[in-house]
């Protein structure tokens, strides 16, 4: 054993002693040019340790087949955990994956759909809130904009996860890619735990309708659920925050629904824009329209005093908030001359 | 007639020592299926509790390791009389507590004997508990029976129905059980029941068939699907069991480890290699093997690795505190013995 360590001892660097009194001081020349002798020495010593990369490569090696193998395996096992974290939220969110994501997200906001946003003063500082929104376009690119623009504006509430239908979440390779980027399947029960936990949800009551609404029926809002965005507020005591989303409804104009090849392929049907099946993946990119983003006033639902009266409430409520909307989309559209700009 | 072989003189805690003060405590506590990875550990605890209660222990085979420690009985719960057997048993001792752990831990193509086992067995127990006047009734159940579907919300209460999986049995089994109990408990109303929906354990010597599974160097998942996983620890599982059988906790829990990681990740914190395969194929290829282990067609299992199927843990967390390992800690820690047993 003392063996061992006695062969060592001339390879040992000797550094200056430390000095407790010398600690409160910055690092004079004189140590500093030791440190750098040290530094120097402990590099020439690596140097030759290493074998020398210019001494010419046995060629009867051949190639290292198990090499090969372990790398192509590593790289295998690994890929597409290289832009992932080890760790994700309740809901999947992953935050590695989004803050790769954002440079992109921003991208779209200021450069691609140049979203004007109008109402921040009526953003709730107080988080949770639940965002309102119309919806439109089969990808859910409104949600993920109105999400992207909220974190913007109230960097310290946290990024509202916006809801997806069903029949989006549920597709393979959809549902692991939305919940990495924020995405949850709607339904009360998330949007409750969502709200409990103090996150912000940004809901779509009108679902799947609105999705499938064709470009001549744009911005005019379809019946809105079944009220349970309004219970969920009320049940959770958050604000709702009503959103008119302009623009979003002309990225992928649908010009008519195909039902027959989405019938085989599980899908509620299948769009036809201009772009989309004529250039196939290229379709898949929404087109450069101008958004508007408006937020208007925070609506405060009390509690509902007589249980009976309750489902009219509600209901009375859910119709409110669909003309207000109706009206928030009204102004967006005011705002812009056409739809590019 | 249950055949009284268990009579060992050597009681650890005699009466004097039993239940004073504490008065929810019991006495007298009967283990049903304790020749299995949980019931002999939760003997071992309860027997080195300070105030140790008396333990029954009710199988088919007497584990060796708890010779002497305890009263054993051989009851075959899947015997026609097996709930008059038990009535006598858990009469002639005194028990006042029972955990029912006879379950499969893993499914076995003996659809039938897991049937008679998991559904009628239980019956039988539930049938006993009532005849012998049991002040507690703890029964093992998973979270397994709320079933994997796409359509799940993120966290599954409580609450939510049991849809199980058509295909595979034993799940559906133990849905069974779940749905005799909502009839049994409002009838027995003295009878504090708890129902424990464990999800997948994981841990250094907990062994069934999804631990089987994941020990494997390739883990098969279905392309295009990335689920969020959990997992329970055993050790936390075990204090469960234990809280649960020692002091009143009535009601229906779900006990899972906090925090849930997607499957994808889980893999590659093992450092194991992924085979994504479509799931038509992947159902294909696996088919014959995975009717020889289980007796289920893939879909049976391999659905719980493709949709959702987290369950909600708070309501468990606030009754029983919150457990040691979260779901990536009991991960790593199975993962980590798998590492040190190949050096062994």
């Amino acid at each position: 054993m003392s063996d061992g360590q006695g062969g060592r001892e001339d390879n040992v660097v000797k550094l200056p002693v430390h000095d407790p009194a010398h600690d409160e001081d910055v690092l004079d020349d004189e140590r500093l040019e030791a440190l750098r002798l040290a530094l120097e020495d402990l590099r020439r010593e690596v140097r030759a340790r290493l074998p020398d990369p210019k001494a010419p490569r046995r060629e009867d090696e051949g190639i290292d087949l198990f090499a090969l193998f372990d790398e192509l395996r590593e790289r295998v096992s690994t890929l597409g955990m290289s832009e992932r974290s080890i760790e994700t939220d309740e809901f999947g969110l992953d935050r590695q994956a989004m803050s790769r994501a954002a440079p992109l997200l921003d991208f779209l906001l200021e450069r691609y759909w140049r979203v004007d946003v109008v109402g921040t003063k009526n953003l709730p500082t107080r988080s949770p809130c639940l965002f309102v929104a119309n919806r439109s376009g089969l990808l859910p690119y409104d949600g993920a904009m109105l999400s992207h623009v909220v974190q913007r504006l109230l960097p310290e509430a946290g990024r509202p996860r916006f809801m997806v239908a069903d029949w989006l979440i549920t597709l393979p390779f959809v549902q692991p890619f939305l919940a990495r980027y924020g995405g949850v399947r709607a339904c009360r029960e998330n949007a409750d735990r969502l709200l409990r936990t103090g996150r912000s949800v940004v809901a779509f009551p009108e679902g799947v309708k609105g999705a499938a609404k064709s470009f001549a029926e744009r911005y005019r809002l379809k019946r809105f659920g079944r009220g349970g965005v309004v219970r969920a507020a009320i049940e959770n005591g958050v604000p709702l925050v009503p959103v008119g989303i302009v623009g979003a409804e002309e990225a992928h104009p649908v010009l008519f629904k195909s039902y027959l090849p989405a019938r085989l392929l599980g899908l509620p049907f299948i769009p036809v824009t201009p772009t989309f099946p004529l250039l196939g993946p290229l379709g898949f990119l929404p087109l450069p329209t101008k958004w508007v983003v408006v937020f208007g006033e925070p609506v405060e639902l009390p509690l509902p005093e007589d249980a009976d009266d309750e489902e009219l409430e509600i209901s009375q409520c859910t119709a409110e908030l669909r003309e207000r909307i109706q009206a928030l989309v009204e102004v967006g559209l005011d705002r812009r001359s056409s739809i590019w700009g | 007639m249950a055949e009284q072989e268990g009579e060992d003189e050597y009681d650890e805690c005699g009466d004097e020592c039993g239940e004073r003060g504490d008065v929810t405590a019991p006495s007298c506590i009967a283990i049903t299926g304790l020749d299995s990875h949980f019931g002999m550990r939760l003997a071992e605890r309860l027997l080195e509790r300070p105030r140790a209660p008396r333990l029954i222990g009710i199988d088919l085979h007497r584990p060796l390791r708890l010779a002497g420690r305890l009263n054993f009985h051989r009851v075959d719960l899947t015997d026609p009389t097996a709930d008059g057997e038990l009535a006598q048993v858990l009469a002639d001792e005194g028990v006042e507590a029972l955990i029912h752990l006879a379950y499969r831990h893993s499914p076995t193509p003996d659809l039938e004997y897991d049937h008679e086992l998991e559904t009628i067995g239980s019956l039988h127990v539930m049938n006993a508990c009532a005849a012998a006047k049991l002040r507690r009734l703890v029964v093992a159940s998973s979270t397994m029976l709320y079933g994997p579907r796409s359509d799940n919300p993120n966290f599954l209460t409580e609450s939510h129905r049991l849809r199980g999986h058509a295909e595979a049995h034993c799940v559906m089994n133990r849905v069974e059980v779940e749905d005799l109990l909502v009839d049994w408990v409002p009838r027995h109303r003295d009878t504090e029941v708890t129902v424990l929906r464990s999800c997948w354990v994981m841990g250094p010597t907990y062994r069934d068939h999804v631990v089987r599974f994941f020990e494997r160097p390739v883990i098969p998942t279905v392309l295009g699907y990335d689920p969020l996983m959990q997992f329970i620890h055993e050790s936390d599982l075990l204090s469960v069991y234990e809280d649960a059988i020692c002091e009143a906790h009535p009601g229906i829990f779900n006990i899972v480890g906090r925090g849930v990681l997607p499957l994808s990740t889980l893999i590659a914190l093992a450092g194991k290699r992924r085979a994504t395969l479509p799931a038509p194929l992947l159902y294909r290829v696996s088919s014959y093997p995975a009717q020889g282990q289980t007796g289920d067609p893939p879909a049976g299992f391999f659905d719980y690795l493709r949709y959702l199927w987290v369950a909600d843990g708070e309501r468990g967390w606030a009754e029983f505190g919150a457990p040691d390992y979260s779901t990536r800690e009991a991960w790593i820690s199975f993962v980590s013995s798998r590492r040190l047993q190949r050096y062994q």
